[in-house]
């Protein structure tokens, strides 16, 4: 039903309309409308750009998580933009990030992918493999801890029986940025088996079957078939882990708290520190601020892609 | 699709609708932003934090439920709140006026809301006991250490140490002597690590903050600390320096797990448990936290510092009352109720701090836990606050504990690096924390 008949149907009177109710009929439904969605408008503006707004504020003012404080304009940001630890931070982001959508999606794209063909147990083996992102964070996170954390944990334990020597996975800074970045990626990779599992199953057999009568090996299959057809749910999942990653706090303070020595400190976590551990309201804010303010950008840009994407 | 017809009664017409939606959005925007008050039904609200073991909660809320208020002043309900993000709870709800009347809570935080203008001071409270002589009741200083500018910013009601343990056996079987000095502790954890054992045991991973505690408590041990006697950040410091050289030194003789830097509290826990470590900086409840009761686990006396000194590290845990209150009188006859009649949350052995009163001190259930009677007989007359060497405790210090300046000079002392650097970086970054 279009809108128009639905508009006709909501009129109470059924003469013929006039001249005049002609033109004041769009304007009064238009009204009607936007009466109807009012209620939401106000809920979501409430919900959304009211602690929108006061960050805002507050990333321009001296202030407590009580008070506002004294207005500094764009000092907050200067600073931050001028500290070590904030650009340590953003290049920690920039890796989990990296790792964590590419890493992610090749390893879910691979499952699904291994899913397709006909293997025994695909069922079980589907539910098993949605376990890492099903399970609480809080949960495999100590589970992840319980695996690592001493030189006494199984993993260390098997690389020193291996003659690899007692590596410390959470206590050296390199070490431990590998294993946020490779936890991150176990607990996504389910999630971008779910989306490419979709995409997968939208693509058209006969395709596949034309490209093999052509010759078309299955690399080029992959390659020419497989990847264009599902580049607009490739660009989506991209987005989503981007922000996921971007935006993770659990992952990394349950397994580290940033440590050692901020190695893994993402912005997140950073901004957190800042407002809730340092008590710098404003200072914190400005980071989540830039932060939300790149997270857009990378996001319009991806957006673009998928609307330049292959149907 | 139904027409909707507007002369049919008790259907909605598109007027009647629109009206409802709005009277319904109207109402979640009035309930929303109507706020509420440091009342719960007319009572004062009383939050806690988890002071020990499972059933303390259950016992705190029965002692609260307790209180039979006089004519015309409320009554008191009990909420327990979680130690995670206690700090955005405690905030958010007192700048929406939802928060407590009355409330235990972080160690500093009557000191930072009280400069936020957040606290209603205790000065007629401690007046009161001072005529009654509850006053006299508290262990010496106790009462001073809440003592600000403008007034008591809470009432101090038990006692959270970090002192040195160790695990007799482990001690017995090396002929190591437990050490009294410094000289002699660097000598016990040089032949406990040649059996594969820490004499240093500690942790500053995620949430863990004894790493930091623990060379905090060196710094104060050897006459330093992080402040001046004026409350300024004053952490490059000779005897700083010289402590933390000290510790450079027990990692070097490898007496600190070299893991130990990402050590969650638990990880640190199992490490005692698993007899990895030897010796090592705790709480007064490492013993509970183990799970021991058979006296392996022992606390040392306090440790005589290469100038000579003594001391301990203390954080003074309080009840603060809110500016905003049902009623201010209330809150006060509430909280001296609650600091007469606490005892029986050690007769009950549920808290894991340790009192702060004589009276308590000297009840045969807390005299019947050994090491925690030897904390407050020995280490107690030498702690000293996290303020140290500030006369007063002050707002800045909540931010400063626990806080990311902080865990990473642990770490990075911790993992042997040099001292110095350590500590001018920590000293600018407290500097811009504490205004």
């Amino acid at each position: 039903m279009t809108v128009a008949s639905e508009r006709d149907t909501l009129r109470p009177d059924t003469a013929p309309p006039s001249e005049i109710s002609r033109t004041r009929k769009p304007r009064r439904a238009r009204r009607t409308l936007l009466l109807l969605v009012a209620p939401s408008l106000v809920l979501l503006l409430l919900i959304n750009a009211y602690p929108l707004v006061y960050a805002a504020l507050q990333s321009v003012r001296d202030g407590s998580l009580i008070n506002a404080g004294e207005y500094v304009g764009l000092e907050n940001y200067r600073a931050t933009l001028a500290s070590p630890a904030f650009w340590r931070s953003v290049e920690f982001t920039l890796i989990f990030t990296v790792v964590g959508v590419f890493g992610s999606w090749l390893g879910g794209l691979g499952l699904a992918l291994l899913l397709r063909t006909r293997i025994p147990g695909r069922t079980v083996f589907k539910t098993l493999l949605l376990l890492p992102w099903v399970v609480p964070v809080v949960v495999s996170s100590t589970a992840w801890n319980w695996l690592v954390a001493t030189p006494q944990s199984p993993l260390p334990s098997l690389a020193e029986a291996l003659g690899l020597g007692t590596p410390l996975f959470l206590a050296d800074p390199t070490l431990a940025k590998i294993t946020v970045c490779v936890f991150k990626v176990w607990i996504s990779v389910p999630f971008m088996m779910m989306l490419a599992g979709a995409a997968l199953a939208g693509v058209d057999h006969t395709v596949y079957e034309a490209a093999g009568v052509d010759g078309a090996t299955r690399w080029q299959q992959f390659r020419h078939i497989t990847l264009p057809m599902i580049s607009r749910s490739t660009y989506i999942s991209w987005i989503l882990m981007t922000i996921f990653c971007v935006n993770d706090f659990p992952t990394i303070f349950l397994l580290t708290g940033g440590g050692p020595v901020d190695a893994t400190t993402s912005l997140v976590v950073l901004s957190y520190r800042t407002v809730f551990q340092n008590f710098q309201v404003g200072p914190g804010v400005a980071i989540a601020f830039l932060m939300t303010v790149s997270l857009v950008v990378v996001s319009v840009a991806l957006y673009r892609q998928i609307r330049k994407a292959h149907v | 699709m139904n027409t909707i017809d507007p002369s049919v009664p008790g259907r909605f017409s598109r007027r009647g609708f629109l009206g409802l939606g709005a009277a319904v959005g109207g109402g979640m925007l009035l309930s929303a932003c109507g706020g509420g008050s440091a009342s719960g039904g007319g009572n004062l609200k009383f939050w806690d934090m988890p002071w020990g073991q499972a059933n303390y909660t259950a016992a705190a809320k029965k002692l609260t439920e307790g209180y039979q208020p006089a004519d015309g002043l409320p009554g008191a309900t009990y909420q327990g709140i979680q130690w995670a993000n206690f700090s955005q709870t405690f905030s958010s709800a007192i700048a929406s006026k939802t928060g407590p009347a009355v409330s235990t809570g972080g160690g500093f935080q009557a000191f930072q809301f009280a400069e936020q203008g957040a606290i209603a001071y205790a000065d007629d409270v401690i007046d009161q006991f001072r005529q009654d002589g509850t006053a006299d009741d508290f262990l010496p200083g106790q009462l001073d250490a809440m003592k600000t500018a403008k007034g008591y910013a809470a009432v101090p009601w038990q006692l959270d140490f970090r002192v040195w343990w160790y695990r007799k056996s482990l001690l017995d079987a090396a002929g190591v002597e437990v050490p009294t000095t410094w000289d002699e502790l660097l000598n016990a954890c040089r032949t406990l690590a040649g059996r594969g054992l820490f004499g240093f045991g500690t942790g500053a991973g995620a949430g863990n903050n004894l790493g930091s505690q623990g060379l905090h408590l060196m710094m104060l041990n050897n006459g330093g600390g992080l402040f001046d006697p004026d409350g300024k950040v004053d952490v490059v410091t000779e005897a700083n320096l010289e402590a933390m050289r000290f510790v450079q030194e027990l990692v070097k003789a490898k007496a600190v797990d070299r893991a130990s830097i990402s050590y969650t509290t638990d990880n640190l826990i199992t490490q005692w448990k698993n007899k990895k470590v030897a010796m090592g900086i705790h709480t007064a409840g490492l013993d509970t936290d183990t799970g021991e009761s058979d006296g392996d686990l022992q606390v040392m006396g306090p440790l005589t510092g290469p100038g000579g000194a003594k001391a301990g590290l203390v954080f003074q845990n309080n009840i603060m009352m809110y500016a905003d209150t049902p009623s201010q009188k209330g809150s006060e006859a509430f909280l001296s109720y609650y600091i007469r009649n606490m005892k029986t949350l050690w007769q009950q052995n549920v808290v894991a701090g340790l009192p702060v009163l004589k009276s308590i001190v000297a009840l045969p259930e807390f005299q019947a836990q050994k090491q925690k009677a030897k904390i407050i007989a020995e280490w107690a007359p030498v702690a000293k606050s996290f303020a140290a060497n500030s006369k007063t405790l002050f707002g800045g210090l909540a931010a400063v504990d626990s806080s990311q300046p902080i865990t990473q000079f642990a770490q990075t002392v911790l993992a042997g690096k040099d001292p110095r650097p350590a500590l001018t970086t920590l000293q600018q970054a407290l500097e811009a924390i504490v205004k």
